[in-house]
């Protein structure tokens, strides 16, 4: 009965503390892709439109770890003894490879574009079956270029 | 909807590109084709539930991926990458992006 | 080839449904799986139990009576004198095999009926009962569980049930917890009817041995009289026998309806 309880009680916690910290992340995400949305990010090899030389180029990365709550792991588990998608994986993965990706972006904010971005995920999880710690790892990374007329790179 | 692997559509030209788009999908098989799987690991062999399972997800990913290009006006998606990764005990995420363009 | 800077409306990466909702659908929908597995393998673990006959269950489980301790002191004469009852009881209630009695020298007013045809009787009961009546009363409910194999029925469930847990859930503990209080709930409410039963038993065949059931509920009212505090709330509904004051009534209420008289009961002899 006491298990049960306890449970009850994590499964709450992971709920509330879970939602809110998702909703502030997501208006972060959105009002940073909003500003950076005028850095063009190519998965192509080949810079887009300019012909002008390229000045400097660098690879540049942004990386993120996010961690699953109680209550996205016990719905992750139920759903994985019935099948289907698991919608509380979803919004991780989708969190986590826009932070990645904004994070790139705001390492070379003069930079003209991003030629060949890639994205890396990983699960980390640390523990024993059930006591596991379950959080993904999401790596982005792209070549950034600049253009002759524009200004310096930053140092 | 044109999708491909290459910096181009061959035949066509790219008129505007719209940067990133990319679609994602976690799913989980249910726990009888789990438990047969682990019974299929001491005989080995093709596990077809999760060929299927992963073909899927791929299949649901590509259109979330096309869903998205849509709504920013694209016709076409060069130079896609698949990534695949197991977020939890048998589930599968298959992430999907490339480059939204018009083509002509 | 210009750029085109845009951001999607409408996030297609995620599903737009309430997690709360899809938690509760998915969770009743574990509870009502469950019950109806553990109901469904309790009708086949009735079959199974009602097939095997006493001699094989006396083959599978001829060592099953663990070796208690008993103690500084063994009480031979007193252990004599309870298989002597037991056997007398015999006629009654017509056994299909027959029982050994052990005692135990111990406070606990206890007997149990282990698979095998054992019973253990510890001596803190022949402490806490009077009369003979009553002593009979307490060994014929558990000759009671020998008639009906209750021993073997639960622990038939019991380990259908481990089993189904572990291929199913594997390691995920959360999910598990519930399924454990779900299944404990139902295993408590099916031992509570079983030992109803056993009452029922017990004094029918006090009726048929003493011609009457007075002393019947002489073991219930000595423990009552020694319980102090209240115990929390819910845990009755988990325990494996109904409550005390519960059993006084449902088996008064019995002997009413079949029309047992309730006279003096004889006075225990040690």
């Amino acid at each position: 009965m006491e298990s049960l309880t306890i449970f009850l009680v994590l499964v709450a916690l992971g709920f509330v503390f879970g939602k809110l910290a998702e909703s502030r992340h997501y208006r972060s995400i959105h009002a940073r892709e909003e500003m950076l949305v005028r850095l063009p990010t190519t998965s192509c090899k080949n810079p887009m439109g300019n012909n002008s030389p390229i000045i400097h180029a660098e690879l540049v990365h942004g990386h993120v770890v996010i961690s699953v709550d109680y209550f996205k792991q016990i719905l992750a588990g139920l759903r994985s003894l019935f099948g289907g998608t698991i919608q509380s994986y979803e919004t991780l993965l989708d969190r986590a490879r826009r932070e990645a990706m904004l994070r790139m972006k705001e390492r070379c904010p003069t930079a003209d574009q991003i030629l060949n971005l890639r994205i890396e995920t990983s699960s980390i999880s640390k523990g024993e079956n059930g006591d596991r710690i379950g959080s993904v790892e999401v790596l982005a990374y792209g070549t950034a270029i600049y253009f002759q007329q524009t200004s310096p790179p930053h140092p | 909807m044109f999708v491909s692997n290459i910096e181009e559509i061959p035949g066509k030209t790219i008129t505007t590109c719209y940067g990133i788009v990319s679609g994602s999908t976690v799913r989980a098989k249910h726990v009888g084709r789990d438990i047969f799987a682990s019974i299929k690991n001491i005989f080995g062999g093709e596990l077809t539930a999760y060929t299927e399972l992963l073909g899927e997800s791929r299949d649901e990913a590509l259109e979330r991926m096309k869903a998205q290009a849509q709504q920013l006006g694209a016709n076409a998606i060069v130079n896609v990458r698949f990534s695949t990764s197991s977020v939890a005990a048998g589930a599968a995420e298959i992430y999907v992006y490339g480059t939204a363009v018009t083509v002509e | 080839m210009n750029y085109q800077p845009s951001l999607p409306e409408y996030n297609d990466n995620v599903s737009h449904q309430q997690p709360l909702r899809e938690f509760f659908v998915l969770m009743a929908g574990v509870v009502v799986f469950v019950l109806i597995g553990y109901w469904a393998l309790g009708l086949v673990v009735d079959v199974a139990v009602d097939d095997l006959s006493p001699e094989q269950e006396a083959k599978l489980f001829p060592t099953l009576g663990i070796d208690w301790d008993v103690g500084e002191e063994s009480m031979p004469q007193e252990q004599a004198k309870l298989q002597h009852l037991v056997e007398a009881l015999n006629p009654c209630l017509s056994l299909p095999y027959p029982i050994t009695v052990s005692l135990v020298k111990s406070d606990a007013v206890n007997a149990m009926a282990l698979p095998g045809g054992k019973m253990v009787v510890f001596s803190g009961l022949l402490d806490a009962v009077s009369s003979t009546n009553g002593l009979m009363f307490v060994l014929a409910h558990e000759l009671g569980h020998f008639k009906n194999r209750d021993h073997l029925r639960l622990m038939g469930r019991g380990l259908v049930l481990s089993i189904l847990a572990m291929l199913a859930f594997g390691g995920d503990s959360g999910i598990s917890d519930i399924l454990a209080s779900t299944i404990n709930l139902r295993t408590a409410k099916y031992s509570q009817t079983r030992e109803s039963q056993a009452d029922h038993t017990a004094l029918q065949a006090l009726q048929c041995q003493f011609g009457h059931v007075g002393g019947a509920t002489e073991l219930f009212e000595s423990l009552q009289s020694q319980e102090t505090g209240h115990e929390f709330g819910f845990s009755h509904y988990f325990a494996s026998h109904p409550e005390l004051q519960q059993r006084i009534d449902d088996l008064h209420k019995f002997a009413q309806e079949l029309g047992y008289a309730e006279k003096d009961p004889q006075k225990l002899i040690r």
